[in-house]
């Protein structure tokens, strides 16, 4: 049965990397990822089940992985040849709908007693990636023992992993639990305060996630409502979700600052003479959730957060050439978000990460995220896609391996509802599709920023 | 050949297109047959001495004011304040008027031996000025001799330890100015009546004002019922000043008040077909136009603003008064009347008006969309006597670009108020209620304001209450030629065309309607019967 | 990155061992004789005439009067001038006849020019300057001046002792050219500059902005038996005013104010503040249009 394997290959890793520099998630092509007959993977022991994969996201991890850009601190949390794939909503032997909770902490490694992180809960913290009966592997998707969603020959997943999905989702609502979590683990994590000025720059999955989570977390109680919550993002289909979601406002990145600055009325520490007044602000927002990682994104960050306010890394930096005097000068705390485990909320109960995000995504309908499904054998493609989502107007991308027999030459899925460029795949619609497409009707398209709620 | 009135011409089959400013650019339209285009009157002829013109007016002062000399004594304090980079426009060719005017009083000053002279720039929220816009609007033989030692200030309505609350009027107004000029035993204030809305006791009463006593008359109410802000007596921008103005004269401030009228020489020759009929233009006009309008074409829109703004209007003095404030600006109103003048019969339904690259607001700076709402339905809708030209419920079609820029520098708060407030909302009233205030008291504006060259944080609010009356008057505003997502968000209608901004506005105003065009620059004043 | 050693690298100076205090090398004691040695004079004419004279040229054109008073004067003498800008110095030696241009100094502030090795060798070198004490009579800086007097070089000095502050000249201070020309027994030619301060000011922050001057010779003075520095250089500072006033009207009217006693004081009015500035004559008209005529 088809897989997509990637494989421990260095110049296939050079060229994905050379070809990566065109654009994001053109390193497919040419990179060590290839569709291969595999066998299904055998079941590691026992508490250990087989899992076929219904839909299966592109993350941003995946894409820098592919395109050779993933910092070389995870080779040894990694084992080859491995099915990428870890935002996965699947279907059991026993008919049951479920999403895997990808890390491989101490419980799928039969490691007992587990590590300190892990008797505390805080999966994402295991400090026994590397050991137990498994290959390293950091989740699943990274381990050549346990197979990933890309692939039509299925997954193992220890029973620890397994979260049954509720009937009224829809296999899309369920794909996207994943990234939620992750976004809900920052939200949980950033420990805001009441009335704070929330920013969040980058308004791709995770940023519309933490957008989502925030609202729906403080309207359920879990975690403080903020004064005001401002997503900088470059796309306008992106503004309008985030409006949507809950944001104050949703604005392009250069106007951030400014709305940030307006807000919290600080100034700013340029000398107004020059033609353009507007250096790092001397105030700021209380909490900046940086979705993005890059070097821009981070220093944008630390341009508009407040002197000892909290820079939350949700999306995955690699190597970033950042300047630090600020952090160091304002006394920011620059704190790192991954993965997802136990939450403590702001009752004062603990609750598994997981079971919010179903909430977060349950009160949102983040379904509406996935913009395109591609079939595993379109993989260049759909990498292509997810690298450009922005551009063209969408925001996650997945594979859809909902189609049992994987026949050559098979015919694309057409679903690319959402996709602003109308690069629409040909091929019939499938079940779920019809029901989609009667909730992402809102789409359209908007030249400018939008205010959120008011527009 | 003496200079021919105002015309409003009658297009038929055989009128030339009739040229509209485009920001930085013009086009030829032809209009529709049976449309109106009001004519600017020609420039009238200039003072033949322009010095001794000045002279004669400070020694033979009108109203119940002694000569300039007889009020200057030495160990008095004597205040000089002058009108600031938004006059005249675009700003005239060296020397400037000012500078001629300063120089006489200067002059007399020394004689009489007075030691206390401070030069004020009556900015009120403007932005400061330059070196280079100061040097220009004085001359550097009177910036070299105050600036160095301090002597020439730049007015700073959120200074509190240099302004001084002279009272409230009876109708509750809050009088509050420049404490050095209102401490002086003579305030000499130095006028450019470019139009017929400046000067008078606006000159001091909001020239020197603070933000707590501007907002009194700045504000969407009395703008609405200020029809036109052009016409003093039924301005009640202008009565409330005229209110505060008294109060001032009656606490003791002695104004001694200086307008002066300029001709509406704008352009300098190389761009006479600017402001001359298109059926004369000659064959060098023809060839400038055509020219120029190839040359822009291929222009990067930031060069041709650098070159547009390099522009020097020739502007000549027409006439010089001096002496109390009532009977100096009564003459001056009607010396602008006789240069401005003309009139019209009856209302329209669609206006039309090319806009220039220039509004007061953004010398040597970009011309943003507020700026270009401001000038379009702030100033020129209200060039008008008696009733608007475009009756209610009609249509006001502007040709500009309206890019979607703003000077970061000189206007930082209208970025955001494009930003936060207009993408709320667009009502006057509904903006001075929620947003007003926040604006106004924002310490970064407040601190750009004082040392940099930025517009106090609550301007860009003025500049949408200007645009209340029109917006209330209006069924319905498009530009032509703007830039969508700006147009829109000011609650505009954008069209590529003139052809399409007619057919949209006869959504508004019908099948037939009647059209006029107010052909200006150069700037003239309608008196609609 | 500099992983040289030792030998291959300056060495340290071990903390036990004594440092004598390095040698004062600037100021009065910068040593400028190398700066009028033949091959560098050479230099320096070279520059002068090529570089410094058409660059002055351009910035400040310059009205040369009264040259011809210095045609029948033997050489070497004292130049007495005003002072308003830096602009003064290249302006007065390019602008003097060719006979005295190439062999003159120029007494310059100590402090000022002096002061840091790379300036003095600037200053030495560009307008052979010899760095003076502007306070009082200093020993040391008379002698030097002195004795390259005594050596046939001409001296080009300005007795307010430095740039006028506020346009209006100070007193002319009798510890220089007046105490020169009495220790020497060489004349004293007194100059008027006019005009530099529209072109590069005190203080200006700006680049220089061009703008015409004047530069005025006027005869030359000697001290008369028994009159002392002071009452000279009250003297000297008459006859600049005098070619002041001959600049601002004419030389007939300036010559009958001079005889009266009422020629206008280079010092400006008795008042005080913004009126002392007010009397300064304006900046000479800018330029035409800039637009081209069609």
């Amino acid at each position: 049965m088809r897989s997509l394997v990637f494989e421990r290959n260095l110049p296939r890793f050079a060229a994905s990397r050379l070809a990566s520099t065109l654009g994001s998630g053109r390193g497919a092509a040419v990179g060590p990822l290839r569709l291969l007959d595999t066998e299904p993977p055998a079941l590691p022991g026992p508490g250990w089940v087989r899992v076929s994969p219904l839909l299966s996201g592109i993350c941003g991890s995946d894409l820098a992985t592919l395109d050779g850009r993933s910092s070389r601190y995870f080779e040894h949390v990694v084992s080859f040849p491995f099915v990428p794939g870890h935002e996965v909503v699947g279907v059991l032997e026993t008919g049951g709908r479920v999403v895997i909770e990808p890390v491989l902490g101490c419980a799928a490694r039969g490691i007992d007693p587990p590590c300190p992180a892990c008797a505390r809960g805080q999966l994402g913290n295991c400090e026994r990636l590397a050991f137990g009966h498994l290959k390293p592997g950091l989740q699943t998707g990274y381990c050549a023992d346990t197979g990933g969603g890309w692939s039509h020959a299925g997954l193992v997943a220890h029973e620890s992993q397994l979260h049954p999905v509720p009937d009224a989702f829809l296999d899309e609502d369920a794909v996207v639990v994943e990234p939620v979590a992750c976004a809900t683990h920052a939200v949980c994590d950033a420990a805001l305060g009441g009335g704070e000025t929330v920013a969040v720059v980058g308004a791709g999955t995770l940023g519309l996630a933490v957008v989502a989570a925030v609202s729906a977390l403080s309207a359920a109680g879990h975690v403080a409502a903020p004064g005001a919550l401002f997503v900088g993002a470059r796309y306008p289909h992106q503004r309008r979700l985030a409006g949507e979601l809950g944001a104050t406002a949703a604005l392009a990145p250069d106007q951030l600052g400014r709305a940030v600055r307006r807000k919290t009325g600080s100034l700013s520490m340029a000398d107004p003479r020059p033609r353009r007044p507007g250096g790092p602000l001397t105030g700021g927002a209380d909490v900046v959730f940086d979705c993005v990682g890059s070097a821009d994104s981070i220093g944008q960050s630390l341009a508009v957060v407040r002197p000892r306010g909290r820079v939350v890394l949700v999306g995955m930096p690699g190597r970033v050439h950042v300047d630090l005097a600020p952090l160091w000068h304002r006394e920011v705390r620059l704190l790192g978000a991954y993965a997802y485990g136990t939450e403590r909320l702001a009752s004062g109960a603990t609750a598994r990460t997981f079971d919010l995000a179903f909430e977060v995504v349950a009160a949102h309908g983040l379904g509406r995220l996935v913009s395109a499904t591609y079939p595993i054998e379109r993989f260049e493609e759909a990498v292509q896609h997810a690298g450009a989502a922005g551009r063209r107007g969408s925001v996650k991308v997945a594979f859809d391996l909902r189609h049992k027999e994987a026949r050559h030459g098979e015919q694309p899925h057409g679903d690319a509802h959402g996709d602003a460029h109308g690069d629409a795949h040909g091929g019939e619609q499938r079940h779920s599709d019809a029901r989609h497409l009667a909730r992402s009707t809102t789409s359209g398209r908007d030249g400018r920023p939008s205010t959120g709620g008011t527009s | 050949m003496t200079p021919r009135p105002g015309l409003v011409l009658e297009v038929d089959g055989s009128t030339p297109p009739t040229l509209f400013w485009h920001g930085e650019r013009f086009v030829l339209e032809k209009l529709p047959e049976g449309s109106r285009v009001i004519y600017a009157p020609e420039p009238l002829v200039p003072l033949e001495d322009p010095v001794g013109a000045i002279r004669h007016a400070l020694l033979h002062p009108l109203g119940d004011r002694d000569p300039l000399p007889a009020l200057l004594w030495p160990g008095m304090r004597l205040t000089v304040c002058f009108d600031d980079v938004s006059l005249p426009l675009p700003p005239m060719q060296a020397p400037d008027v000012r500078q001629l005017v300063m120089e006489q009083v200067l002059d007399m000053a020394a004689e009489a031996g007075v030691d206390d002279v401070v030069l004020v720039a009556a900015l009120a929220l403007h932005r400061r000025m330059t070196e280079a816009e100061l040097r220009h609007a004085l001359g550097d033989r009177i910036y070299e001799a105050f600036a160095p030692s301090g002597l020439l200030t730049q007015h700073d309505a959120e200074d509190p330890d240099n302004l001084v609350h002279l009272g409230t009027t009876g109708k509750g107004e809050d009088v509050e100015i420049n404490k050095r000029a209102a401490t002086s035993d003579l305030l000499v204030y130095v006028n450019i009546n470019l139009v017929a809305m400046d000067g008078g006791h606006k000159s001091v009463a909001t020239g020197l004002a603070s933000y707590r006593s501007l907002r009194h008359h700045h504000n969407p109410k009395t703008m609405v019922h200020s029809r036109s802000f052009m016409d003093a007596p039924s301005s009640e921008l202008h009565s409330s000043n005229w209110r505060m103005g008294r109060l001032i004269a009656d606490s003791g401030v002695k104004v001694f008040q200086i307008e002066t009228t300029l001709n509406t020489d704008t352009f300098p020759r190389q761009f006479g077909f600017l402001q001359r009929r298109e059926w004369e233009w000659s064959v060098r006009d023809r060839a400038m136009y055509a020219a120029a309008a190839a040359a822009l074409d291929r222009t990067p829109p930031r060069v041709a603003r650098q070159v547009f703004h390099s522009i020097r209007a020739p502007h000549a003095l027409v006439s010089v008064q001096a002496g109390e404030v009532e009977a100096v600006h009564a003459v001056t109103t009607a010396n602008i009347w006789k240069q401005q003048g003309v009139e019209v019969d009856g209302q329209t339904d669609i206006l039309t008006m090319g806009l220039p690259y220039i509004s007061p607001y953004n010398v040597n700076s970009i011309m943003n969309p507020i700026l270009v709402a401001c000038l379009g339905l702030g100033y020129f809708f209200n060039l008008y006597r008696g009733q608007p030209l475009v009756r209610r419920g009609g249509v006001v079609i502007l040709h500009h670009p309206t890019p979607w820029e703003f000077h970061p520098g000189h206007h930082p708060s209208y970025i955001d108020f494009f930003e936060e407030v207009l993408s709320d909302t667009t009502d006057p009233v509904e903006i001075s209620k929620t947003y007003e205030e926040s604006f106004a008291t924002d310490p970064w504006y407040v601190h750009l304001y004082r040392t940099g060259h930025a517009y106090h944080g609550v301007h860009p609010f003025y500049m949408w209450y200007w645009c209340a009356h029109a917006l209330d008057h209006l069924g319905r505003v498009i530009v032509v030629g703007g830039d969508p997502a700006a147009v829109r968000r000011m609650g505009f209608s954008p069209a590529t065309r003139l052809a399409d901004a007619l057919e949209m506005a006869s959504d508004v105003v019908g099948r037939s309607p009647t059209l006029t065009h107010l052909h200006t620059p150069p700037l003239l004043l309608a008196d609609v019967r | 990155m500099n992983h040289a050693r030792f030998p291959f690298r300056a060495p340290t100076w071990p903390a036990g061992v004594p440092r004598p205090a390095p040698e004062r090398r600037v100021g009065l004691d910068y040593d400028h004789e190398w700066s009028r040695r033949y091959p560098v004079r050479l230099a320096r004419a070279i520059v002068l005439d090529n570089v410094t004279r058409p660059a002055a040229r351009l910035i400040a054109p310059a009205t040369v009067r009264g040259a011809e008073h210095l045609r029948h004067v033997a050489s070497p003498v004292i130049f007495a001038a005003n002072h308003a800008s830096h602009l003064d110095t290249p302006l007065l030696l390019t602008t003097l006849p060719v006979r005295f241009r190439h062999r003159t100094v120029v007494a310059a502030a100590a402090d000022h020019f002096f002061d840091r090795r790379w300036k003095a060798a600037v200053w030495s070198f560009g307008v052979a300057a010899i760095p003076f004490e502007r306070a009082r009579v200093n020993r040391r800086s008379a002698d030097v001046a002195a004795e390259l007097l005594g050596a046939g070089w001409n001296l080009v000095i300005f007795p307010e002792g430095g740039r006028s502050p506020d346009g209006w000249a100070q007193p002319f201070r009798p510890a220089s050219a007046a105490y020169l020309a009495r220790r020497t027994g060489r004349p004293v030619v007194p100059v008027h500059v006019n005009g530099t301060r529209h072109v590069l000011p005190k203080g200006g922050q700006r680049l220089p902005r061009r703008s015409p001057v004047s530069v005025v010779f006027g005869t030359p003075l000697t001290p008369d038996e028994g009159e002392d520095a002071r009452r000279f250089a009250v003297r000297i500072e008459t006859a600049v005013a005098v070619l002041a006033d001959e600049v601002a009207s004419d030389w007939w009217d300036a010559r009958r104010r001079a005889a009266r006693g009422a020629t206008p004081s280079l010092r400006g009015p008795e008042t005080t503040g913004w009126r002392r500035s007010w009397a300064l004559d304006p900046r000479p008209k800018a330029g035409p249009d800039p637009w081209p005529s069609v």
